[in-house]
């Protein structure tokens, strides 16, 4: 899996969590509010523009923003799957 | 026939109007939705003002989350259309699951928001909560047998309070995509304003909890408190001490009946005075070879509401070993000043009464014998006493001394010539040794000195058997050097056992030093000897040296009085060294 898919495939997992933590409704409607993120109605990121990197830090920052950083804190087991990834957004 | 330009023209003037009227209606409704927009945006706004001021308002902002959500619960509805609110809430042994119903729902639908809401809290701790007893409680609108929609639409929000998670709220709705974005952001607004507020205040509480928690620690006395039902709530770690606990844990009132059993029922004084709403005071217990003063009280609140409530109970152990031993060594030093007085005025009272007879006046011989015990008894006394007013002066702060320059090896000299009958009468040998180096003026109390000769001198005469040798010492002294190797290097007697780590910054002095050959004095009465209250007796001869023993504390108060030091050496069965030093 290239780097841009692993992204991909990262954030839509994160997205996913947020769904169990936060609930569907607000876990996508706070995705869908970050640029340069196209996501689905299921809450699947479609399509990543620009920086890839950039794009999952701001994923991460619209749930902090909202609950905190606990819900940054749950996301460390999603990191260890793809090694290749930075939890240091 | 109408013309083609007219026809045109009241089409154009039909287009414009209908296009006015078009754009009219239009924009009509677009400032009546911004209007209503608005209208919600401020009715929003307005929930928030509210819902944060009844929060703060009816719990204060105190450190029960629980009291802050049913507030946020109860008032939800002004502002929200749910099916359910519900909060749940971590405790170290079970999770308290609250739901609020608007509208009559089935048992899946709460059986689905139970699910959930474990769900987002298992993610956020990382860990499953199966295993974990739930504690339901269902308010609001009966619950009906017939079936309702599933849930539809709803959504979390996790509760932290100091960075700890301690529980989650959920709304849900049967209808789906009921909520907002919008709607969904001000209660995650107000929940985290409630949840940084509380954290505040529990930052503050901890902070005076840690300054309450040092206080504590370091007390002297062993502090033990308790709430209502007698769980230790708080101990420093005297109280350990005063039982002897060793463990890391906390202590429990159990470790404090099991250790006072027979000595002291600590629960059921609790009782007594929680009950009484009294302080109750046990003037002396005996435990673990100490004495204690023991203090039980009720703690009562002085904060709010509840200010003069019973809050527990507090018990206070003062260790009072050192007082009851000293106001042993007080009684026991009285008793032995009556007696010493007795001893004379007994005497003086014999010898009145004798001579009260005529016949006794008439033998001039048995008349001189009586009058001069008449005058070695008043004597005595008159030392007693005196030696009682200048340990009094001590003590207050007054003793103060008279200097002026005399020769001090000629005193020495003449002390020796009056010591050396009573040593020959003994058997003893008195010598004197003076260095060559010894200043001809030193500056004393002439009289007072003599006093701590006299008193050194008599009590190596005393100590020191036939045949020995009680030797006089008196050299420089040079400050950065310890006493005992200027001694050696003069050859003359010093016993340096037991005597303290050489001091070497006694500053450039005299020193004068009683070396005798005698039994020597064991190292826990040296302690005593220059105490007011301890008399040590002499193994051997007891009754024959038994004194006030206040000659060594008056000795010392001279010598500091002259800016000096005292100290001695001894061994037993080698014999001991008194000496004292005079600043130059």
């Amino acid at each position: 899996m290239d780097q841009a898919e692993q992204y991909k495939a990262v954030m839509s997992e994160i997205i996913a969590k947020q769904s169990i933590i936060l609930g569907p409704d607000m876990a996508i409607a706070r995705a869908k509010k970050v640029s340069g993120v196209e996501i689905s109605e299921k809450g699947e990121v479609v399509s990543i523009s620009g920086d890839t990197a950039e794009a999952l830090k701001r994923l991460i920052d619209t749930y902090v923003e909202l609950s905190g950083q606990i819900v940054k804190n749950a996301l460390g087991p999603i990191f260890t799957k793809y090694p290749d990834i930075k939890q240091d957004h | 026939m109408v013309p083609f330009e007219l026809l045109l023209v009241i089409f154009i003037s039909v287009a414009l109007y209908i296009a006015v009227v078009l754009f009219s209606y239009i924009g009509l409704r677009r400032m009546k939705r911004d209007v209503l927009e608005q209208g919600r945006d401020a009715k929003r706004h307005m929930y928030e003002i509210a819902i944060l001021k009844e929060i703060g308002d009816r719990t204060g902002y105190s450190l029960n989350i629980q009291k802050i959500l049913d507030v946020i619960v109860g008032s939800l509805n002004q502002f929200l259309e749910y099916s359910a609110v519900s909060y749940m809430l971590l405790s170290p042994s079970k999770i308290v699951f609250k739901v609020d119903l608007d509208e009559p729902v089935s048992t899946q639908f709460i059986k689905d928001i139970r699910t959930r809401m474990l769900s987002s809290l298992s993610a956020l701790l990382g860990r499953e909560l199966t295993e974990t007893e739930v504690e339901e409680t269902i308010t609001g609108a009966i619950m009906q047998g017939i079936p309702t929609g599933p849930v539809q639409s709803y959504f979390n929000i996790p509760l932290v309070i100091g960075e700890q998670l301690v529980g989650v709220l959920t709304v849900s709705n049967t209808k789906p995509g009921l909520y907002k974005e919008s709607e969904m952001e001000i209660l995650y607004k107000i929940v985290n304003q409630a949840s940084q507020a509380v954290t505040k205040l529990e930052e503050v509480v901890k902070t005076e909890q840690g300054k309450i928690a040092a206080m504590l620690e370091s007390m002297l006395e062993g502090v033990v408190m308790t709430d209502r039902d007698y769980r230790v709530v708080a101990s420093n770690p005297a109280a350990k001490l005063v039982i002897g606990h060793k463990g890391e844990g906390a202590l429990t009132i159990f470790d404090f009946i099991d250790a006072f059993k027979g000595v002291f029922d600590v629960r059921s004084k609790l009782e007594e005075a929680i009950k009484l709403d009294k302080i109750l005071t046990i003037p002396e217990i005996f435990f673990g070879n100490k004495y204690y003063q023991v203090v039980v009280s009720p703690v009562k609140s002085n904060v709010g509401l509840s200010r003069g409530e019973i809050l527990g109970g507090v018990v206070i152990f003062h260790d009072i070993t050192h007082e009851k031993e000293a106001e042993k060594m007080r009684n026991d030093f009285t008793s032995m000043m009556v007696h010493e007085l007795r001893s004379p005025l007994g005497n003086i009272k014999k010898i009145g009464e004798m001579m009260r007879s005529s016949k006794v006046l008439e033998d001039k011989k048995a008349s001189s014998e009586y009058v001069s015990m008449l005058y070695e008894s008043s004597s005595s006394m008159l030392d007693l006493v005196n030696d009682l007013l200048d340990v009094a002066k001590l003590e207050a702060g007054k003793f103060g001394v008279e200097k002026s320059p005399v020769d001090i090896k000629e005193i020495l000299a003449e002390r020796v010539r009056f010591f050396d009958t009573t040593a020959r009468d003994a058997g003893i040998n008195l010598k004197l040794f003076v260095a060559g180096v010894v200043p001809d003026r030193v500056s004393v109390d002439t009289k007072r000195i003599m006093q701590v000769l006299n008193n050194l001198l008599s009590n190596s005469l005393n100590y020191t058997s036939k045949d020995g040798t009680v030797t006089v010492i008196c050299f420089n002294h040079k400050n950065g050097l310890a006493l005992g190797e200027e001694a050696r290097a003069y050859s003359v007697p010093w016993v340096l056992d037991n005597m303290p780590v050489p001091a070497t910054t006694i500053p450039d002095s005299v020193v004068i030093a009683v070396t005798d050959t005698g039994e020597g004095i064991s190292i826990e009465n040296i302690e005593k000897l220059f105490n007011k209250f301890t008399q040590f007796a002499s193994s051997v001869r007891q009754s024959e040296h038994k004194g006030t023993g206040l000659g060594l504390v008056i000795a010392k108060g001279i010598v500091m009085a002259h800016g000096g030091v005292i100290g001695v050496g001894s061994k037993k069965g080698t014999g001991s060294t008194f000496y004292f030093t005079l600043p130059l």
